[in-house]
């Protein structure tokens, strides 16, 4: 026997409450897997860069290639700025420049993990899924941004595609 | 989407030309002589101040001398609203105004020595010409960031400090001819945009 179906508009969260059999006599989409829900479900992103040329562009990529991905996007211009929102809202995603100042994306990565932020940080936001966003990319600095909680380093210029698949591993990652 | 074909086919001719031949009336102006021989490290480029340099009225002079990565500029202009290169068009306008700075910032810290913060700017301006696609500005600020951390032009063998600020005032100089160069070819294509 067929599950009934859930249908949950896009850009908000699945309500597995909710089920429609029939609209109209005619079947309605099914949806069974935990994963097609989620599909449904677009994300809210910080963007973190202290360079204003690096925030535009990722956010305007954001903007234009992942509309099926993502709902809202929040560009922050520092680490310490980060913690501060986070603090305070819900992220499902951060995508993280690595060399600023005051705090590099690696300690920033550190301080949410082990939320030793002065503010301490909303709990949902303690294991939200952070990608590098870098031109240190190299094996030895993939390695430490893995060490240290990051699910995956996307090299600077950004190519959406990469961009893409690491999004999407990082979200299955985070389930 | 106006990729290599279409900026070059746009440049042919007509008042594009004229809108080239005025912009490249700006000369790269000359710097100082970098000093040859340095241990470790390949010569940089000697730089004649008294030399002609002949005008670029050809786009192709600028494609051929791998300015722009036109793979990444391109990603730049497919985000554009179809109608106009507007989002481009400041994004390029506002990195003008960022490596203007980081220049400044650069020429003062090369007055105190003050190497890390060499290292810093070179990657700092690195990432958004990175991102723009300008390959030599950003290949001699990740060379700037290796010099300011005392390492050779690949980040490996250590350096002095005497060779540190020997090859970086000889890339600063080098630095800026790859930026105008840069900046030139940009200025010329949004022109040909109106």
């Amino acid at each position: 026997m067929p599950m009934p179906a859930s249908i949950s508009p896009p850009g908000s969260p699945p309500s597995p409450t909710m089920s429609v059999d029939s609209i109209h006599g005619h079947n309605t989409l099914r949806l069974n897997s935990p994963l097609q829900l989620d599909q449904l479900r677009r994300i809210k992103v910080m963007i973190v860069d202290d360079n204003s040329i690096n925030l535009s562009i990722l956010s305007r990529m954001l903007e234009k290639h992942f509309t099926d991905i993502v709902q809202l996007t929040v560009i922050t211009t520092s680490g310490v700025e980060a913690l501060q929102r986070l603090a305070s809202e819900e992220f499902d995603l951060i995508l993280m420049d690595i060399d600023m100042p005051v705090l590099t994306g690696v300690q920033t990565t550190i301080a949410i993990r082990q939320n030793t932020s002065e503010s301490p940080i909303l709990e949902h936001n303690q294991n939200v899924a952070i990608i590098a966003v870098t031109t240190s990319d190299g094996a030895e600095q993939r390695e430490l941004y893995r060490q240290v909680g990051m699910s995956d380093c996307v090299s600077k210029p950004i190519d959406p595609s990469k961009l893409r698949s690491a999004i999407e591993g990082a979200m299955k990652a985070s389930g | 989407m106006l990729g290599r074909r279409q900026t070059r086919r746009m440049y042919e001719g007509g008042d594009c030309g004229t809108a080239i031949k005025e912009n490249n009336k700006k000369r790269v102006s000359g710097a100082e002589t970098p000093i040859n021989n340095i241990k470790g490290n390949e010569e940089p480029e000697v730089v004649d101040k008294g030399a002609e340099t002949e005008p670029e009225t050809d786009v192709e002079d600028f494609e051929d001398n791998g300015i722009i990565d036109h793979t990444t500029f391109d990603q730049l202009l497919e985000m554009d609203d179809e109608e106009d290169h507007e989002f481009s068009r400041s994004l390029v306008w506002n990195y003008f105004e960022q490596a203007e700075k980081t220049f400044e910032d650069m020429d003062e810290a090369m007055e105190k020595l003050d190497f890390p913060d060499l290292s810093r700017l070179g990657h700092f301006l690195k990432g958004s010409s990175a991102a723009l696609g300008l390959t030599k500005v950003k290949e001699s600020c990740e060379k700037l960031q290796h010099y300011g951390n005392r390492k050779d032009a690949a980040g490996v063998e250590s350096i002095t400090n005497d060779e540190a600020e020997t090859l970086i005032r000889a890339l600063l100089a080098q630095m800026r001819r790859e930026y105008n160069e840069a900046e030139s070819y940009l200025k010329v294509f949004y022109d040909g945009q109106e």
